[in-house]
């Protein structure tokens, strides 16, 4: 703001013709830095007049720095803008921390961050991870445009909440159970109606941290979600993987706290214990919640997951959970009930 | 030198001010300014044109004007005319843009002229379609030539240098050798008229410019030049004030105001009245009771041994001037004179408009110029030095 001020207007003015004369390769002749310099040093010079020199080079420091953040705040908001656009945050890395996009559980970058590299002296991997992380953001403006459609990925045995209907579009959800905007995304769903005008199907992804998961049970109830979905229990009304993540998006224990976050503090072998009563609860015979805790542990599950989790990181591609296909557009984050109608 | 006030000309000024500028521009003693806002206030109407009372006492003080110009110099009305214009450098524009073609051989010059010389002299060589020469000048400012040299020139040199003050000393020789091989002198006297009149008394030279306001008047030009001279230009710089009739495709000129055929369009009449009370002015100011030009020569010989005194300074003059010049080789001058202007000391810094002789042919830095006037005292001069000395000292 003091740079456009009445005072100090006409030296913005000199400041940016030169500026543009200089980006257009011709030269300028000014002598506008050595003219502020001057007069910013001269009330020095007339009291101390030794320090003039050290306080010049001062500046010259000063100004350098301030030219090079400038650069790199251009840099970042340049950086920041495109992920807005691409994937409906202005941090891929930690797709939370921005309050631009819509609210989500963030899918955590492994990659270290430009700090993170620069503090362990790796000066070219800081640039080198930054500017590959922008190229592949760009890269990526196309399938944005994109018009997307939920049928080409849809996971092995998809199940729908409700009856498959040919001549409805399908909504397909990327989902992590343990993540509170997935608890939110269905509660908006079920007030907007959306799952009676849509085929509605998800993708259990369980978010992948430094230390194992994001939510520590989260990896189980997608074993068991997966592993009801290769048994499905005929005659439900519901599929049973939905009648159980209803209960872990919608309903609370007897103390009102909701299960999602029951099963998120809960102990594995707790979890495991509630996730077989449950399903004993929505019809399986105990021969069957028995086989379904086996198939869980199988390696058809896990490889079934991993090829989810490869579905949801290269292509689909988003950074943010709960993100939700439908309409021709992916929709990153928590969606309004207003935007589901 | 005994230490001297501030004139009471120059109350006004900010007792904490220190102009040291005078050869851009004098300070205006209070008389001057009386002269301009009276005439703003009391008189404001053209002259030359109207008949009505305050038009009729324009055209006297004018007249009045163009005589003690004259009077300064010691010319007559009878060879010389005064012409009014914008400043020293528009005068020698219309000298010299509008020399007859034919008539001269060559254009000569010296290389250490203000821009306000060099350039037109370029342009009217160009324009004659005739050689232009150079020449150096003495370190005592004579202008080193051989009267070979002058045939049929049209010779443009200053009175007094604006870089260190030296002046034409041989101007006499120079005008009878010019004018003895059909040639014309005009002189640059922007420098001289304040402080170095009498080069210039009774001068057989063919013209000369000035610029009242580095003689403590107002902002304005002046062209002194002999009729002959003025007689023989051609014309095509014209307008208003300067014809007695018009007709479809021509029109008379004044037939009795020489000086008229260099004033197209209306003048600045309070300017010129100015110009006639800075002259009464600088013939009756006496500071410390001695002459003016006594007054400066002392005040010179200061603030030429204050600087002199200054280690790591260099001195552009050889001797005490009114306008000294002086670099410190390992400091920017521009950045002396910002820091010198923070004690409310104003110099010069620059190349004053004398870019070739500085820059191109003594290979210098960026000067700093130190020029006095009459509302200069013994503690400015002491102040400034003193502050540059520190500063030099601090710096180093």
């Amino acid at each position: 703001m003091a740079a456009v001020s009445a005072r100090y207007r006409r030296y913005l003015g000199t400041a940016w013709n030169c500026t543009l004369r200089r980006v257009t390769f011709r030269p300028c002749d000014t002598t506008f830095k050595q003219d502020i310099k001057d007069h910013l040093l001269a009330p020095l010079a007339v009291r101390r007049p030794k320090l003039v020199g050290p306080a010049s080079i001062a500046l010259e420091v000063v100004a350098l720095l301030v030219v090079l953040t400038t650069v790199w705040s251009a840099y970042v908001v340049v950086k920041s803008g495109v992920n807005l656009y691409v994937y409906g945050t202005c941090n891929k890395q930690d797709s939370a921390s921005c309050s631009l996009g819509a609210e989500a559980c963030a899918i955590p970058d492994q990659t270290p961050t430009f700090g993170e590299s620069l503090l362990s002296g790796d000066v070219i991997g800081a640039f080198g991870n930054d500017f590959v992380s922008l190229g592949e953001t760009f890269s990526q403006i196309p399938s944005r445009m994109q018009n997307w459609d939920a049928e080409e990925y849809l996971p092995a045995n998809a199940s729908f909440l409700n009856d498959y209907d040919a001549k409805k579009e399908t909504a397909l959800e990327v989902i992590d159970p343990g993540c509170t905007y997935c608890l939110q995304l269905f509660n908006n769903i079920e007030e907007a109606g959306f799952d009676d005008r849509m085929n509605l199907t998800y993708i259990a992804y369980p978010i992948a941290s430094a230390d194992g998961y994001k939510f520590k049970n989260s990896l189980l109830v997608t074993q068991y979600l997966e592993a009801l979905r290769l048994n499905p229990l005929e005659g439900a009304a519901t599929p049973v993987d939905w009648e159980i993540l209803r209960r872990i998006f919608t309903e609370d224990n007897d103390k009102g706290v909701s299960w999602q976050s029951v099963i998120n503090g809960a102990e594995p072998d707790a979890a495991t214990a509630l996730l077989q009563d449950w399903s004993a609860e929505f019809g399986l015979s105990p021969e069957q919640v028995a086989t379904v805790a086996s198939v869980a542990a199988s390696d058809e599950v896990a490889d079934i997951i991993a090829t989810n989790t490869q579905l949801v990181e290269e292509s689909i591609d988003t950074v943010k959970i709960p993100s939700i296909i439908f309409d021709g557009r992916r929709h990153d984050g928590l969606v309004s009930v207003g935007d589901l109608e | 030198m005994v230490a001297t006030g501030r004139l009471a000309d120059f109350a006004y000024l900010d007792p904490g001010a220190v102009y040291l500028d005078s050869a851009c521009q004098s300070l205006r003693p209070q008389p001057v300014l009386d002269a301009l806002t009276e005439y703003y206030t009391t008189y404001n109407a053209c002259g030359g044109r109207v008949k009505y009372a305050w038009g009729t006492r324009v055209d006297r003080e004018v007249q009045d004007t163009r005589k003690a110009v004259l009077d300064l110099l010691g010319l007559s009305t009878r060879g010389h005319a005064v012409s009014f214009t914008l400043n020293t450098t528009f005068g020698l524009n219309l000298l010299l843009q509008q020399l007859p073609q034919g008539r001269f051989g060559q254009v000569v010059t010296s290389h250490i002229e203000h821009n306000s010389v060099f350039l037109p002299t370029m342009t009217a060589a160009r324009r004659l379609g005739v050689p232009r020469l150079v020449l150096d000048r003495a370190s005592d400012g004579a202008l080193v030539y051989q009267p070979a040299q002058l045939e049929r020139a049209v010779v443009v040199v200053n009175v007094a240098s604006n870089i260190d003050g030296r002046l034409l000393t041989n101007l006499t020789d120079l005008v009878r050798d010019t004018h003895a091989r059909g040639g014309i002198v005009i002189l640059d006297a922007a420098q001289a008229l304040a402080h170095e009149r009498s080069l210039l008394a009774k001068t057989e030279a063919d013209a000369l410019c000035f610029s009242a306001h580095k003689m403590y008047g107002a902002s304005l030009g002046v062209v002194v030049a002999t009729h002959d001279l003025l007689g023989s230009l051609d014309l095509t710089f014209v307008g208003g004030g300067m014809v007695s009739d018009v007709r479809e495709d021509s029109y008379d000129l004044l037939a009795d105001d020489p000086g008229a055929l260099l004033e197209p369009g209306l003048q600045a009449w309070g300017e010129i009245i100015a110009l006639h009370r800075a002259i009464q002015w600088l013939g009756q100011v006496r500071p410390g009771g001695r002459a003016a030009a006594e007054h400066i020569q002392g005040l010179s010989q200061r603030l030429f041994e204050g600087l002199s005194d200054i280690p790591g300074l260099t001195l552009i003059n050889t001797e005490a001037s009114p306008v000294i010049s002086v670099y410190a080789p390992k400091q920017d001058s521009h950045r002396l004179a910002v820091f010198l202007s923070q004690s409310q000391i104003m110099v010069r810094s620059g190349y004053f408009c004398a870019h070739h002789y500085l820059k191109d042919q003594l290979g210098l830095p960026p000067l700093l110029r130190f020029s006095l006037g009459l509302h200069s005292t013994t503690a400015d001069i002491d102040q400034a030095t003193q502050a540059l000395a520190r500063l030099m000292k601090g710096l180093s």
